[in-house]
């Protein structure tokens, strides 16, 4: 090769370093040899390459030498100059990698961007994709803050020379770059420390902070590979820890930012490394690649592990520092660019996930437009009227009308029903969720169920305020539920006019209106939620081809609901037994045990996945299965079998029993269908059948000690989306038969159908929003507790109130602690003391002359009548001794036991009985002399006093409660330990998180990428 | 198209019914506590004597001021009670106490369980009166009464009155509106297990007028009637009978009008002057009536616009000497029993169809059957020798009182039950009732 010094002032030595690039040393010689401004001399280095690469250099006739496998690339660099000739005047290095083919013109272009700028000593050309040659890699790179290689280029942005221009930049990619090989010497190369990755740009940024210049020349090109950053080749270089080019990479993105950086960004520096290793991390599990999260933690960890390399890297560049390292500042990404960027990526990915690109969406062309058209024509447009004729907005006009009148008592603060009231913020829920110890009653020890803290975390969305959230859920339940069911039935029928008034029917069915003003939060959700898991397990019936990834999504949804009723869990259990006994009789057949058993694996996952995620709960219902028949909240009775027939849960506000839906006609209609309807109402028979022997069952729990009817609200949810899914498909096909078709039967029973659904639809919606609108649910209802009540903190109080119509009157009790009870503490409640409801009985009924005796020794400060209330009974409890009434207002009675009375109580060696201050859980209180301490409330191995750093002994009194021995005088501490409610939580966090990461996309490795998508 | 699979889906449906059927046991598990309450009687106040009629030997009984809870037997059927206000555990038998002062006055009362508010029509407050309200707290908690006061004059300031447990207060009548005249008093416990009554007696100088016990009326109603008036007829050597006084209040803020109807043997009557007379609301008015009849007892139907309360006192000569006899409204007669040992009382039912079926037990344990009917007014006198009679049968709208008469004076008591058996339904625990 002949020198150009001649045509230009410059030398330009080529240094070619190979590894195992054989795929792509042919393209890159061929690229060299072929330049436009040829290279005044070409030198290679191989670092041990096992491949052809020595072989194809020999043959091109590159003289090079090898070098061991572990060699850098900077190594390699500094191997080549080494055997160079003396430096001269002008010369440049030309570092090509094996993987990098410069366009014929790229050194010309390289040369003459510097040809007037004597300050550049380093410059580089704009790399484009290998496979894809118009995808831009890089034109010019920085770092940023959290050692992110920034391009600042979009993924797989196209180049349409929309970055071209020669521009300053902090670093040019070491492919293609060409180097002053006096400043490059001076500077001393390439850091060693780095061996691969950044090496580029630490030599920008030190070449910047010794007073010169780099750009980037777009007029040249080279085309690179990144093998080694694409994982196409394996990383052996020297430092790469088990061969992980990320780990590499993002160690050395911290050693560049900690080597080059001011001494007093370095702190902040580093948190923001760790902070974003951390965050990676999470992201790179969540995808599945614990890999490259292991490499992220693993190379900030290097560093910080071995300071001494950083250490004495500051002290080269310090030496090589002519202008402060922020002479770089104007090349760092700002921090909202790179939020930016990221932010639009996820957006679209979400975009892609949620609407894919339609391949056959073809743009109006300009060819296709017919010229013989006359322009002057008015463009023939809707009358913008012609919306309101469609039946989408027709439906949801209506029902949001219909929703707006029907919750004109509901605007405010939600209560009543199984709705008590709603804390005003999300931290009282997530308390309410994370303590051990529940201040209900006598206090309880019961597991919280996942759904307050599903609530509290919803409420985010609306800045903590859960009273609005419950407000919002259930004024816009009917609208939301439309919207759910029609994605649903759209599958089933493409006429709007039958999808849409069925799902119009489904937002007004009598399970709907019911749950909405009873408070039933499990089956308005369920309601929602139903026909998105009816999609999602269309083909439950094939569910061996379910991939794990789909059970573990399908079991994310299930949990939720899950967590809000465990009556969902007991419908798939009953399914999942059905469908296996089918599997069974079906296996007698034909055999196939392999089938049949992973089926039943899937199956087994599909339904106890979610039971897991939702322990402790899940667990403690198992040893009380009346948990598994509830809702949120308060139990509220059901209207028992022949209202659950009728698709109706019944109980308060129900629609009455004459407003009979059409959903058991619909049902029994179409199992003698020959549609797919027929189908789909055997599933809702089965539901059902479900539901009418749920509803006949009584429970007692959620701190009623009165049996109730179980409230078959989610089952019957079933029956009405099975009901409306087979009515759907029903009349999607009768219209043409019945078209066709002479007058006949099926006329006939379409007709009273369509009057029945017609009839009840009318009936319901009137019904609704006249009486309807009194629903138990109320917003802003007087509570129940006075004021006055309150303020002795944490005072227990026994309430007595009448219940029920006038004729039905009964009288109930339950301990307050001071206040109306809160959303999530009925499902917590505990079940009454028997010497509390003997001495709650003995105040009704006048025997209790033991009773303020009784309720002193359980702590029961007042009792409290609420007004209205017989007044017999008020002058019973006068006549009983131990009382002293304190106030009777309009609101009610209330009585002071004249005893000592408090949460914790004292016996001294004098056998008197003294009240002692005490926290709400814990309390810290001066005992004065040795005796027992009384903890009023339910007995529980959680509960510890410590004197002295010492336990007390704890055992149980008579009445059950539990007492300590005080040896001597002095502090005490009183605390519920919390652990167990801990580690309960905590391993539900880990199902959650795994199940979770199962039901991700699952990120691929580099290597798994194809070139293709690459570029 | 094979019918089999559909309809063996449909036969599932018919099972589950079934199935549900059988297992939606009834859950409404309502059990009840029932019992009568204790019923008080009045204490004996210096000066009187004073007995109380009981059915059974077996009666528990205790002292007011007993700070115990123990309970003994009488062990006799009637009980001379010397000082203190009694408890008895009746079941659901009526004591009454019959009270005297010697060669002046007698009286009668039924022993009666707490109420929650006592209208005393009677009494006045002006020089001749000794009367006095009885106020007995028999709960182990201090009570709080208020004592609403209404005369001729129109109602009088409130009084509240605390009363210590398990005690009594006894009230001089004229210190309740001094000067007044004509006196209806509510006595209204605001807490506390409290029975009130009311002696009325009269004297001028050393001079006795007599007296009575006044029984109480529970509320005011638009309909009174008042089962039981002696209609003594004038002897030879008598001075002339003083009029019949019907004493008569509304206690709300709307004037009312009222129509006075006699009923006697002698046949059912407006008296003359009251049928639809105008009453001040507030105000308490009194009528004279001297019906010309020849029946030695009458009953009075009051029918009124607005709710009142009324009784009628009529004068009854006893001995060598007068007394008086307040006649009050009694409740609707129901199935009852009611002691009466030492008493022969005349029992008088009236009714637009009297019909009442009455088991009589007398003092050797024998029990006699007997059958009143009639209509308007019937009496039947209950023999010497009885220590109770039961009421087992009785038509509706037939009302009852007694009139009793004994060396010292002359006494009225309504045929009602002293404690009504208390159902209490046991109360269930549930925390929702501490939801709005």
């Amino acid at each position: 090769m002949a020198s150009q010094a001649t045509k230009d002032k410059h030398r330009v030595t080529a240094i070619l370093v190979s590894h195992n690039g054989a795929i792509w040393l042919p393209e890159v010689v061929a690229a060299l040899t072929s330049q436009t401004r040829q290279i005044d001399l070409i030198t290679a280095v191989d670092t041990g390459s096992q491949d052809a690469s020595t072989k194809l250099l020999k043959s091109a006739r590159i003289p090079f030498v090898v070098a061991d496998v572990e060699t850098g690339f900077g190594q390699a660099v500094s191997i080549a100059i080494d055997k160079l000739p003396e430096s001269v005047e002008h010369e440049w290095l030309w570092l090509i990698h094996d993987d990098c083919a410069p366009a014929p013109t790229a050194l010309a272009e390289l040369l003459a961007a510097i040809d007037d700028r004597p300050q550049v000593v380093m410059v580089g050309p704009k790399l484009l994709g290998w496979h894809d040659r118009t995808h831009l890699l890089e034109a010019g790179v920085s770092i940023a803050g959290n050692g992110a290689r920034w391009t600042g280029l979009e993924p797989l942005e196209y180049d349409q020379g929309q970055h071209d221009g020669d521009h300053d930049v902090l670093a040019v990619s070491t492919a293609g770059v060409l180097i002053r090989r006096d400043v490059f010497e001076e500077l001393g190369g390439l850091d060693p420390n780095l061996t691969l990755f950044r090496d580029d740009v630490d030599f920008g940024w030190r070449a910047r902070a010794a007073g010169h210049s780099v750009i980037v020349a777009t007029g040249a090109v080279a085309f690179h590979a990144q093998a080694s950053a694409t994982e196409r080749r394996v990383v052996e270089v020297d430092g790469a820890f088990l061969h992980r080019p990320l780990l590499l990479d993002r160690r050395n993105a911290a050693y560049v930012l900690l080597a080059n950086s001011s001494w007093w960004i370095l702190p902040w520096l580093i948190i923001q490394l760790l902070g974003s290793a951390i965050a990676r991390a999470i992201g790179f599990l969540l995808a599945k690649l614990p890999g490259y999260a292991s490499d992220e933690i693993l190379a900030i960890g290097a560093l910080i592990i071995r300071p001494g390399s950083i250490i004495t890297a500051r002290k080269v560049r310090k030496k090589q520092r002519f202008v402060s390292p922020r002479v770089i500042a104007e090349f760092i990404p700002p921090r909202w660019s790179q939020l930016r960027l990221a932010t639009e990526g996820m957006v679209e990915k979400l975009r892609r996930q949620l609407f894919p690109d339609n391949q056959q969406t073809s743009s109006a062309s300009v060819l296709d437009s017919n010229e013989d058209e006359d322009l002057l024509t008015p463009i023939s447009t809707n009358h913008w009227l012609g919306i309101f004729r469609k039946p989408e907005v027709i439906g949801f006009v209506l029902i949001t009308l219909i929703s707006i009148l029907n919750s004109r008592n509901r605007f405010g603060a939600l209560v009543g029903g199984a709705l008590p009231i709603s804390p005003a913020g999300a931290t009282d829920l997530w308390r309410t969720y994370f303590e051990s110890w529940h201040q209900v009653g006598m206090g309880s020890t019961t597991a919280v169920p996942t759904w307050v803290a599903v609530t509290a975390t919803a409420s985010i969305f609306v800045l903590g305020k859960v009273q609005f959230l419950i407000t919002a859920f259930f004024l816009l339940a009917p609208i939301v539920m439309m919207f759910t069911v029609s994605r649903l039935l759209k599958r089933l029928t493409s006429n709007s006019w039958i999808s849409l008034p069925a799902a119009f029917l489904y937002a007004v069915s009598p399970v709907a209106i019911a749950a909405i003003s009873t408070g039933h939060i499990a089956t308005v959700l369920f309601m929602i939620l139903a026909p998105l898991v009816a999609l999602m397990l269309q083909d439950i019936e094939k569910i061996e081809e379910y991939t794990w990834r789909k059970i573990a999504g399908v079991s994310l949804i299930l949990a939720l609901l899950y967590g809000f009723s465990l009556m969902i869990f007991v419908i798939g259990f009953v399914a999942a037994v059905i469908s296996s006994l089918s599997d069974y009789e079906k296996h007698a057949q034909v055999a196939n045990s392999q089938l049949y058993a992973l089926r039943l694996q899937k199956r087994t996952v599909l339904l106890f996945l979610p039971f897991l995620m939702n322990i402790p709960y899940s667990l403690e219902a198992v040893a009380n299965p009346s948990r598994m028949l509830v809702e949120p909240g308060l139990l509220i009775s059901g209207g028992g079998p022949i209202w659950a027939l009728i698709g109706n849960p019944g109980g308060a506000n129900a629609l009455p029993i004459w407003l009979v839906s059409p959903i058991l006609l619909v049902l029994i209609l179409s199992l003698f269908s020959s549609t797919h309807a027929r189908r789909i109402a055997e599933y809702g028979v089965g539901a059902l059948v479900l539901a009418v022997v749920l509803s006949s069952l009584s429970i007692s729990t959620h701190g009623n000690e009165a049996s109730s009817k179980v409230w078959a609200g989610p089952v019957i949810v079933l029956v009405t989306l099975s009901a409306i899914a087979a009515g759907t498909v029903l009349l999607d096909r009768l219209r043409e038969t019945l078209v066709l078709s002479h007058v006949h039967y099926r006329h006939i029973l379409a007709a009273l159908l369509l009057f029945t659904t017609f009839s009840y639809s009318v009936l319901a919606v009137g019904w609704s929003v006249s009486k309807g609108a009194n629903s138990l649910v109320q917003a802003n209802k007087e509570t129940v507790m006075p004021a006055f009540l309150s303020v002795e903190k944490d005072t227990k109080i026994l309430v007595l109130r009448e219940v029920g119509s006038s004729d039905k009157k009964k009288i109930q009790y339950y301990l307050s602690r001071g206040r109306d009870i809160s959303l999530g503490e009925p499902d917590v409640a505990p079940p009454q003391t028997v010497a509390i409801a003997d001495a709650a009985r003995g105040l009704i009924d006048g025997s209790g002359v033991s009773s303020s005796a009784t309720l002193s020794e359980f702590g029961i400060k007042y009792v409290y009548v609420k007004s209205p209330f017989k007044r017999e009974i008020i002058r019973s409890i006068d006549g009983l001794g131990g009382f002293s009434r304190t106030s009777a207002t309009s609101l009610g009675v209330v009585w002071r036991v004249t005893a000592p009375a408090s949460r914790l109580m004292f016996i001294g060696v004098d056998g008197v009985r003294k009240e002692l201050q005490a926290g709400e859980v814990g309390a810290r209180v001066f005992i004065p002399s040795p005796g027992t301490l009384i903890l009023t409330e339910t007995y529980n191995r959680s509960w510890q006093v410590l004197e002295n750093g010492y336990r007390l002994e704890r055992s149980k009194n008579e009445q059950g409660l539990p007492i300590f021995t005080v040896t001597e005088a002095g502090e005490i501490s009183l605390i519920h330990d919390g652990t167990g409610r801990r580690g309960w939580l905590s391993l539900q966090l880990i199902f959650l998180v795994v199940v979770l990461v199962m039901a991700l996309p699952a990120g691929r490795r580099k290597s798994q990428i194809s070139d293709k998508e690459l570029a | 198209m094979n019918f089999s699979r559909p309809i063996r889906f449909i036969a599932f449906i018919a099972v589950s019914i079934i199935v549900g059927a059988a297992l939606n046991v009834v859950v409404s598990k309502r059990s009840f506590s029932e019992n009568y309450p204790a019923v008080i009687c009045p204490p004996t106040l210096p000066g009187l004597a004073s007995q109380i009629s009981l059915s059974s030997k077996k009666t528990e009984f205790q002292r007011l001021q007993d700070r115990t809870t123990q309970t003994e037997a009488v062990k006799v059927l009637r009980l001379p009670v010397n000082k203190d206000s009694l408890l008895f555990s009746t079941e659901g038998s009526t004591p009454v106490a019959w009270q005297s002062r010697s060669g002046s006055w007698a009286g009668g009362a039924i022993c009666s369980g707490p109420a929650s508010s006592q209208w005393f029509v009677g009494a006045s407050a002006d020089i001749t009166t000794k009367g006095r309200l009885i106020i007995v707290n028999s709960g182990l908690s201090e009570a709080v009464v208020d004592v609403n006061v209404f005369t001729e004059n129109g109602k009088q300031p409130l009084k509240t009155i605390s009363i210590v447990s398990k005690n009594y207060l006894v009230i001089p009548v004229d210190s309740l509106a001094p000067g007044d005249k004509t006196l209806t008093i509510n006595v209204l416990p605001r807490s506390g297990r409290v029975n009130s009554f009311l002696i009325d007696e009269q004297g001028k100088g050393l001079r006795t007028l007599g007296g009575d016990l006044v029984n109480p009326i529970s509320a005011p109603n638009r309909t009174l009637i008042i089962p039981a008036i002696p209609n003594q007829k004038k002897k030879p050597g008598q001075s002339a009978t003083p009029p019949h006084v019907l004493r008569i209040l509304t206690p709300g803020d709307v004037d009312t009008a009222i129509t006075a109807e006699l009923i006697s043997a002698d046949g059912v009557f407006i008296p003359v002057g009251l049928n639809s007379r105008s009453i001040s609301a507030g105000l308490v008015t009194e009528f004279s009536f001297s019906p010309k009849i020849t029946s030695a007892v009458f009953a009075i139907k009051i029918t009124s616009t607005e709710p009142v309360v009324a009784a009628v006192e009529s004068s009854v000569a006893v001995g060598g000497g007068r007394d008086f006899v307040w006649s009050t409204p009694a409740p609707e007669l129901t199935e009852l029993t009611m002691a009466v040992t030492g008493l022969t009382p005349l029992v008088t039912f009236t009714g637009a169809k009297i019909n009442v079926a009455i088991d009589l037990t007398l003092v050797n344990g024998k029990l006699v059957r007997k059958a009143v009917k009639g209509s308007d007014i019937t009496t039947w006198r209950v023999p010497e020798g009885a220590r109770s009679f039961t009421i087992t049968k009785v038509d509706a709208q037939t009302y009852a009182g007694a009139l009793v008469s004994s060396v010292n004076g002359y006494g009225y008591f309504p045929i009602a039950p002293g404690s009504v058996l208390t159902r209490v339904e046991i109360p269930d625990s549930n925390i929702r009732i501490l939801n709005p």
